[in-house]
């Protein structure tokens, strides 16, 4: 039951970047069309997932008063690990994704979810924290990139919705487009999510 | 006896075996993968070119001659020398050494159906970092034109600047001729063409609404990078010309024991090139 909670709350009632207003910035940056979006998501999901494992794993050993570095170390190592492959086996996505694959280790997310969750909880429960908090991240990405892509572009992961007729939308396009939209998700989650709403 | 976790000696050694353990994986990590990730920069450069000379499913290996252009004068790199092949594709991604680069400058040939095309590398400055690619041009009859260009960039804006990364503008300059009846340079983007005068035009571009200042940098950057070429452009003109039939060696350098009986006709004294001396400076 607590597993499964762990697991849904950071999707929706909880959600890093629409509640806990977190990891806005890449939010901003990589959200311009769908296939960077989508493995920028995949890569905090993958990077938060492991390095709440590891941290875990290593709650009991750590100096209290290194640990920050020592979280720091952990994050950027598997952050590397993410840019190399990324480089390697899918060149065209890591060119668009650029410095931001380098910028997750800055993401608050993943920093957040060690030092509040890992530290304090059991391994496979850090994962699952670490893997929901990555997806709800992913998710907010995919979707300020499908109104970007849709209306900035006319197309969905590069193949042609809208016909000739179209004439995309450069507004969408410019970082500040991101920011409303996500605004606007924001908007709509906390009128649906009443309790969210500031008295 | 409990060990104290805030001891230094304790945080020193933590922290050592941390390095030594993440830097030793990361180097191997970094070293295994190595050869897949400059596979695939170099299949990029390749596929590049390819798409500039308009055969972009065509195998780089099978059909273009990589050469190198010094003082407008052309060597073949050949294919089997490893070094030499490598070393051109290294400065190809070194876009600050290709731009300083006066000499020994790559070019790539291609001859299919008796027609030749050359592909240059071509690097110059947008408005908010470096674009870079490569351009590929053909003799006609009294001038050069551009057959294909692809183009790439670093960081221009999306929906704007970034659009000279897209097929549609980079098929506006296929056809455009490189020198106006002055003889000079004449291939630019402008502003303010509509787009039917712009197709007609022998050799300006419609310039990208709201990407001005990247247009700016494409001109700049097709003028000095196709500048460098110049000589040997002009000389690949000239050769078509003259009839090459006769005395073809005087034309790579000239000496009794190679001209033979043309010595006569084609050694006069303005034809006489010099060897160049490869270790001079």
């Amino acid at each position: 039951m607590k597993l499964s909670k762990n697991f849904t709350n950071p999707l929706a009632a909880n959600n890093p970047v629409i509640v806990q207003i977190l990891g806005i910035c890449s939010a901003l940056a990589v959200t311009v069309k769908l296939e960077p979006a989508f493995v920028m998501g995949l890569s905090v999901t993958f990077v938060c997932a492991f390095s709440n494992l590891f941290m875990s794993l290593l709650r009991k050993g750590v100096p209290s008063r290194i640990r920050i570095i020592v979280q720091l170390v952990v994050i950027a190592t598997l952050v590397i690990v993410v840019d190399q492959f990324l480089r390697a086996y899918m060149y065209d996505v890591s060119k668009q994704l650029s410095v931001y694959v380098g910028l997750i280790i800055t993401n608050c997310i993943v920093m957040g979810r060690v030092e509040a969750f890992a530290l304090g909880n059991k391994p496979w429960d850090s994962f699952v924290d670490g893997v929901a908090n990555g997806l709800g991240y992913a998710f907010i990405l995919v979707l300020v990139a499908f109104f970007r892509e849709l209306f900035g572009s006319g197309e969905l992961f590069g193949f042609e919705i809208f016909g000739d007729w179209y004439t995309p939308n450069a507004l969408m396009l410019f970082p500040p487009m991101a920011l409303i939209i996500i605004g606007c998700i924001i908007w709509v989650h906390r009128s649906i999510n009443k309790d969210l709403q500031e008295k | 006896m409990a060990i104290n976790k805030n001891s230094n000696v304790y945080i020193i050694t933590y922290t050592v075996v941390m390095v030594v353990i993440v830097g030793a994986l990361l180097a191997f990590l970094a070293t295994s993968l190595k050869p897949q990730q400059d596979a695939n920069v170099l299949n990029e450069q390749k596929v590049s070119i390819m798409k500039a000379f308009g055969e972009a499913d065509a195998n780089f290996d099978d059909m273009v001659k990589i050469g190198l252009v010094t003082e407008g004068e052309f060597t073949e790199v050949a294919k089997d020398d490893k070094a030499g092949v490598q070393a051109v594709f290294d400065l190809l991604g070194n876009r600050k050494a290709l731009s300083e680069a006066t000499a020994g400058l790559p070019i790539f040939v291609l001859e299919k159906d008796g027609v030749t095309k050359y592909v240059l590398p071509i690097v110059g400055k947008g408005l908010w970092g470096d674009i870079w690619g490569y351009v590929s041009l053909q003799q006609t009859e009294d001038n050069i034109v551009i057959t294909g260009i692809v183009m790439d960039h670093a960081g221009e804006t999306p929906g704007l600047g970034a659009e000279i990364a897209t097929e549609g503008v980079q098929a506006k300059f296929a056809g455009k001729a490189l020198y106006d009846a002055e003889n000079q340079f004449a291939v630019e983007m402008v502003k303010g063409l509509n787009e039917a005068d712009a197709k007609l035009d022998a050799s300006k571009v419609d310039a990208i609404t709201g990407g001005t200042k990247t247009c700016d940098g494409v001109n700049a950057m097709l003028a000095t990078s196709i500048g460098k070429y110049e000589a040997f452009l002009r000389g690949a003109e000239a050769t078509a010309e003259a009839d090459t039939e006769e005395c073809a060696c005087c034309v790579e350098e000239c000496s009794e024991e190679c001209c033979g009986e043309c010595a006569d006709e084609c050694c006069s004294e303005e034809a006489i090139v010099e060897p160049v001396n490869v270790e001079e400076e």
